[in-house]
């Protein structure tokens, strides 16, 4: 008779045949990078996600170097015709991966299929001032917009402004060119399995000459612990999204290095629906940011991977204003309270979501801070995605935090006016005087006088406490010992500059 | 089993997918549309608004679920907001990578699980009962995802045996199973326990007895047969609940199955996705719940209806 424990051997024996092999090293020109998020399409006309790949594979007529500057992309020179027309001459001799040249005809395409009402680009807003761009020659184009814009060379050095080739698109149609994309850029997409991992090679052909490394492989790995493991493990050799909590693991391994781009994340506050009482006293704006140690969360709950500014831009955008950091003084707040008739204080809900690093201890505290001035906060940490459809329609909690950014125009505009300027989405700002310095930095073409406008802002946001800013995240990079790799300000992991030390 | 009965149950399983559209459909829009988290955070109220308009949120609720109703009636399932493709599509895409951690996930929890409660039944209240349940017990007590994060430490970090996630080859597969498998372990583990300590104690097992057959014989010809029953049922079941994917285990392990595309598709409110995804795992459940029933119908005469 047969025993029942027979199978048992038979699996002890087969169990160690699975167990023995062991994750493949990388090949020295091949690199395994982990991303937080799956890429869902890659055509960089309709991205609803960050553009860190598509980066890769297509080019901008104008790029940022690591210094964050403007420089020639696809377009060698630019300049300022007149109010509303600004024209760009374009590199000769670029090919597209296909074999395709670039042309001023592509860049029109470019621009025309996304401006296109019909297309319903999710990206429109990034090129709404666009009114037509209007061929010159083959090697000339001319951008005409709506109104004066003063940053237009900074917007065409972003997604949706990389170029696409007209040729290939036509013939393919947008749904495929969404998963076999082609670009100018220095890597061709070789295998794309959703979910899975992303493949790109090296284009030998680049017009900037040929990458370093030969093979990159994109892996989604959306929960961080994971990510941090396949990281300490040796399967992938760079990983972004560190979350604050888990750099120690990094910093701790001789093997890897954590790579920390200071303001390289987002600012985050806390909106204020200023336009009802209570919040409608400035004195009661006043003592809630008194009240707040932020320097305290930054050390304790963000293990000191964020920076404490009074602005609420950062550091890194063009036409930042620095301005002391927010005091601390919960007897100033309490007496504020009292001025301003509350001196038994008040409720009141506040919202904030599990989305940053820590967001809601941030929020825990940021409650109990509160409730040491009198102010009783009922606090809700809401789902992301109902919180995000709350906010634009304004039934969002009277203070809410949000992260806020420039992303890729690394411009104080960017992280100001759809956050400040009334009638915006993401605005619960009504402030006439605010409304009108926006209004007129959008129209100024003279930068130095654009600058001060942005300057007076910042100021007033601050006098006014028309929200309140707490802190700039870190973004954090857990990088391999001999890859070289810097974090960027826009986020931006440019393959061609990475290589391995040797 | 009359044709009567199958009729009915075919007319309630019918029923039930009905109502699940309803729920799934009233549920998902009472958040909420999707246009403004669709779009870019620079979006005006106007390019919002103008969003909306074409993607045909702003019509009333009622007029939405007909429409989206009388489509999914001619088979077609929308388009996903985010993918910008067919949904079934996706699913299909997803549905070999999902299948294969539920057959992995259940076929070694079956066996093991099996094998431990028939340990366990046999000498109740010994040692080995006692080691089983406790296995049982810390099977069921874990959480999936601080068993996942403890496998990937151990066994990718430390020992560096297994990778910590991906897909496509044997050793990929484990972990993920083992992590997901632990859970139904002990729920078999307890079940074929149970079962098998009550079949002992029945008339026909001591008739069984009685003729003078061999214990093992008793055990594995009368009373396991019976005790099996209750543990087929069970884990058709989680097999259909699996099917419409392991969350928490796909996320974990960068599984690309239809449970990590659930999650994304709520993250991002793709709600033609959402739906779909909804309605395939409650289709598969009412579908094997129905396929058991009807069995159950046949094998055993005394259901009847």
């Amino acid at each position: 008779m047969h025993s029942p424990f027979g199978w048992i051997r038979w699996l002890a024996f087969c169990l160690p045949i699975a167990l023995v092999s062991v994750p493949d090293h990388a090949r020295a020109s091949e690199l395994t990078i982990a991303q937080a998020t799956a890429p869902a399409a890659l055509d960089p006309g309709f991205l609803r996600e960050a553009a860190t790949l598509v980066d890769n594979v297509f080019d901008t007529l104008v790029m940022r170097d690591d210094q964050m500057r403007l420089v020639p992309g696809l377009a060698t020179e630019w300049r300022v015709v007149d109010e509303q027309t600004w024209e760009f001459e374009l590199r000769p001799g670029v090919k597209f991966h296909n074999g395709e040249p670039f042309d001023a005809e592509a860049v029109k395409f470019t621009f025309d299929r996304i401006l296109d009402p019909a297309a319903n680009a999710p990206t429109i807003s990034y090129v709404r001032t666009i009114s037509e761009v209007e061929i010159v020659d083959a090697d000339t184009v001319r951008f005409h917009t709506t109104g004066a814009d003063p940053l237009l060379p900074s917007r065409l050095s972003r997604y949706p402004a990389y170029i696409v080739p007209p040729g290939y698109l036509r013939e393919v149609g947008e749904q495929e060119f969404a998963s076999a994309p082609v670009g100018t850029g220095p890597y061709r997409v070789a295998e794309f399995v959703r979910d899975d991992h992303l493949t790109m090679v090296a284009n030998p052909d680049y017009w900037r000459g040929a990458p370093q490394v030969e093979r990159v492989v994109w892996r989604p790995i959306p929960e961080a612990t994971a990510r941090v493991a396949a990281l300490l493990s040796g399967e992938v050799q760079l990983a972004e999204s560190i979350p604050a909590d888990l750099a120690q693991l990094i910093e701790s391994n001789p093997e890897l290095r954590l790579d920390r781009v200071e303001n390289g994340g987002l600012t985050l506050y806390l909106g204020l629906k200023s336009d009802e009482p209570p919040l409608d006293d400035p004195r009661v704006r006043e003592a809630l940011s008194l009240a707040i140690d932020r320097q305290a969360v930054v050390s304790r709950l963000l293990r000191g991977f964020a920076t404490v500014h009074g602005s609420q831009a950062s550091p890194l955008d063009h036409g930042y204003l620095e301005l002391p950091a927010p005091g601390y003084d919960p007897e100033r707040a309490r007496e504020l309270l009292a001025e301003a008739g509350y001196g038994d204080g008040f409720e009141i809900r506040m919202q904030a979501p599990r989305r940053y690093n820590a967001s809601a201890e941030v929020g825990q505290y940021l409650a109990q801070a509160f409730g040491q001035i009198g102010v009783k906060v009922s606090l809700e940490i809401p789902e992301w995605s109902v919180y995000t459809q709350q906010v634009p329609a304004g039934s969002q909690a009277p203070i809410y935090m949000l992260g806020w950014g420039s992303t890729q125009t690394l411009d104080a505009d960017a992280a100001l006016y759809p956050i400040l300027r009334s009638g915006e989405p993401y605005s619960t700002v009504r402030d006439a005087e605010l409304d009108q310095l926006l209004d007129r930095s959008r129209q100024m073409l003279d930068e130095q006088q654009r600058v001060e406008l942005l300057a007076a802002v910042q100021q007033r946001v601050v006098d006014q406490r028309l929200l309140l800013t707490l802190y700039q995240e870190d973004s954090l990079y857990g990088v391999a010992n001999g890859v070289r790799f810097e974090g960027r300000a826009d986020a931006r992991i440019p393959l061609f500059d990475l290589g391995f030390d040797r | 089993m009359s044709a009567r009965y199958v009729v009915h149950r075919l007319l309630q399983s019918l029923l039930v997918m009905l109502g699940v559209t309803v729920v799934v459909f009233y549920a998902l829009h009472l958040g909420g549309d999707p246009a403004a988290l669709m779009l870019p955070p620079e979006a005006s109220f106007e390019e919002i608004a103008a969003f909306r308009h074409a993607m045909g949120f702003d019509r009333p609720l009622w007029v939405q679920y007909i429409d989206y109703l009388s489509r999914l009636m001619q088979g077609d399932f929308g388009v996903s907001l985010r993918f910008q493709r067919p949904v079934l599509e996706l699913i299909v895409e997803r549905l070999p990578a999902t299948l294969l951690l539920a057959l992995a996930a259940l076929s070694w929890s079956t066996l093991l699980g099996f094998f431990l409660g028939v340990v366990a039944a046999l000498r109740p209240g010994s040692a080995i009962d006692f080691f089983a349940r406790c296995i049982a017990l810390m099977g069921q007590a874990l959480p999936v995802f601080w068993l996942g994060l403890v496998l990937i430490l151990l066994f990718s970090l430390h020992w560096r045996l297994l990778p910590t996630g991906g897909y496509g080859e044997l050793r990929h597969l484990i972990l993920p199973a083992v992590a997901l498998g632990a859970y139904y372990m002990s729920a078999v583990t307890r079940l074929v326990r149970d079962s098998l300590i009550d079949a002992l104690g029945q008339d026909y097992v001591r008739t069984a007895r009685a003729k003078g057959l061999s214990e093992w014989r008793v055990i594995r010809r009368h009373a396991l047969r019976n005790a099996l029953i209750p543990v087929v049922t069970v884990q058709a079941m989680e097999f259909a609940a699996l099917l419409g994917g392991a969350l928490i285990t796909e996320v974990i392990f960068s599984w690309p199955g239809i449970g990590r595309l659930a999650v994304q598709a709520i993250q991002n409110r793709d709600l033609p996705l959402v739906q779909v995804i909804v309605l395939f795992a409650a289709a598969v459940f009412v579908l094997v719940n129905l396929l058991v029933d009807l069995l159950y119908a046949l094998l055993n005469p005394r259901i009847r209806l």
